[in-house]
């Protein structure tokens, strides 16, 4: 069911819980542009400072690092890819194939970027209500007159609502499906169809449902939003998040590529 | 005192099909009603008509006097409904969330809200579960959140489509004890369902309904005799001919 996507909210109070989602996605923004461009002393860094974090609140990385199971497995095809498809000195010779010290080095490296930035927005979603996540999208877009903020930052929350459900449907048609023997077709298109086909149907069959209730319980655009307000926390945690930017950039820049 | 007045409304869907037929009723506040009827015989498509979210072709639903096709937003904060489907009435990130969801979209104050939603968790029980995320909760607790998220608005009237689906013997005693507190403590209760075994000891009126049509309107005692000739089955004890005890005891 829900245990399906890491990605939700956990309930506590820790220092992250506390802080202003505004500030929280502008450290999302900054750590990600900046660990896309870091190399391998820098990601040291940035992997510290992110497991300090994990650790000051007590996130229950085990049971994480099992729920990404999924993503490791991305992540290794993401790593063959890049150590089979890059040319260079090689490293290692198989049927013709050659495994290359670029291409190692090169995957090792898209991986480690990748790695750091999920644990960022899943340490993010975790620690955020979505509620709030709404507000913060709205008071972003509101300086803009032609984006309806509100309805932006609704049907933002409506996505994320649904990811959930649709994981959990996925499986019990695919799990109906196999009861019935469907895993004797060995065409893997006519079982995408078969899959795909009831499921987008039932989706919509229950967005509509989540329709019709939400228009029972009154819904509108205009209504009681969280407040946001920044603390002194909020902004020495900005200072912080930026200083480490700057120090990631840094160390890139004075040449230690290694 | 009728808190809704249903005069001779009928609603035909958009491929021809008629869903209601002239319904006439009246319901006084602080009644307890049943409708019952074979699948498909427009129970939803009624209880879509009290709050406005389907309106009729002819006729009209008068809430406490007024219509509500004049202020749909009354009428769906007096009328609250619990719809068949808990999953897809899940709204919020949290049980808070959920419940808050319907009091914000009632403009209220930020302590009002707070104070509803704990209000309607202490009502349900469900006061302990307020950071638990909704989808694991089990489908008992998941039905009484959906009571709470109605209760928070503050309903006089609340309407259940099909309660006791996909409930086992706990949860359905559960969310029937939810019931019969809500109508001690003044509520106007309609339930509707074709399973009249689990609620008909605790309702005072009973309504059949058949091809959009209400074809038997009385006191359940007169009437669940000749309920089977529409598709309902009659409860075991009317059937041996025995008063019908409630499921609580
Ligand atoms: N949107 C729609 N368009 C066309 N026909 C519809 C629509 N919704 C319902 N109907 C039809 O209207 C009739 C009444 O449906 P309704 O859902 O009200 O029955 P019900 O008594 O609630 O049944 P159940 O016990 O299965 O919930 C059915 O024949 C159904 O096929
Ligand atoms: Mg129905």
């Amino acid at each position: 069911m829900a245990e399906l996507t890491p990605f939700s909210y956990r309930p506590g109070a820790s220092v992250l819980h506390q802080q202003d989602v505004r500030f929280k996605l502008v450290f999302i923004a900054v750590i990600s542009l900046a660990g896309m461009k870091a190399y391998f002393m820098s990601l040291s860094v940035l992997s510290f400072a992110l497991f300090s974090a994990i650790l000051i609140i007590h996130f229950p990385l085990k049971s994480i690092l099992k729920e990404l199971r999924y993503f490791f497995i991305f992540l290794i095809f993401v790593f063959a890819a890049r150590a089979l498809c890059t040319s260079g000195t090689p490293l290692i010779e198989f049927m013709g194939i050659d495994i290359t010290r670029e291409g190692m080095y090169d995957g090792i490296l898209v991986c480690w970027r990748l790695l750091l930035i999920v644990l960022v927005g899943l340490l993010f979603v975790s620690t955020t209500r979505l509620s709030e996540i709404r507000a913060a999208v709205e008071w972003f877009l509101s300086p803009f007159p032609f984006i309806p903020g509100k309805r932006v930052a609704t049907m933002m929350s409506l996505i994320i609502r649904f990811i959930p459900v649709i994981f959990e449907q996925a499986k019990e048609t695919s799990d109906a499906q196999r009861a019935r023997g469907v895993e004797n077709r060995k065409n893997p298109v006519y079982r995408l169809m078969k899959l795909a086909v009831p499921l987008v149907r039932r989706t919509f069959e229950s967005a509509d449902k989540l329709a019709v209730a939400m228009e029972a319980r009154c819904y509108t655009e205009k209504r009681v939003n969280i407040e946001l307000y920044a603390t002194r926390n909020d902004w020495i945690a900005l200072f912080l998040v930026l200083c480490l930017c700057v120090l990631l950039s840094a160390i890139d820049m004075f040449g230690c590529l290694y | 005192m009728n808190i809704l007045e249903i005069e001779n409304i009928s609603h035909r869907f958009s491929d021809g099909a008629l869903g209601i037929d002239r319904i006439n009723l009246t319901i006084r506040e602080g009644e307890f009603v049943v409708i019952a009827g074979r699948n498909g015989s427009g129970k939803t498509t009624f209880l879509r008509h009290l709050n406005g979210l389907l309106l009729p072709d002819t006729g009209m639903v008068r809430i406490a006097g007024v219509p509500v096709s004049e202020n749909i937003v009354r009428a769906r904060q007096i009328v609250g409904m619990v719809f068949q489907d808990s999953d897809s009435q899940i709204v919020g990130e949290t049980v808070y969330d959920d419940v808050a969801f319907g009091p914000e979209n009632l403009c209220l104050d930020k302590s009002e809200v707070k104070r509803r939603v704990s209000e309607a968790l202490r009502a349900v029980n469900l006061e302990a579960f307020a950071d638990q995320r909704p989808y694991l909760l089990s489908g008992g607790e998941k039905r009484r959140l959906a009571v709470a998220g109605i209760l928070a608005m503050k309903p006089r009237v609340i309407v259940f489509d099909e309660p006791f689906s996909n409930l086992d013997y706990p949860g359905t005693k559960q969310v029937l004890n939810q019931v019969l507190s809500l109508h001690n403590a003044g509520h106007t209760i309609l339930v509707a369902t074709h399973d009249l075994e689990k609620v008909i000891a605790l309702a005072d009126r009973l309504l059949i309904m058949e091809d959009g049509r209400v074809v038997m309107d009385g006191l359940p005692e007169d009437i669940i005799m000749k309920v089977e000739a529409f598709g309902v089955r009659e409860p075991c004890a009317s059937r041996l001919g025995m008063k019908i005890d409630s499921w609580l005891n």
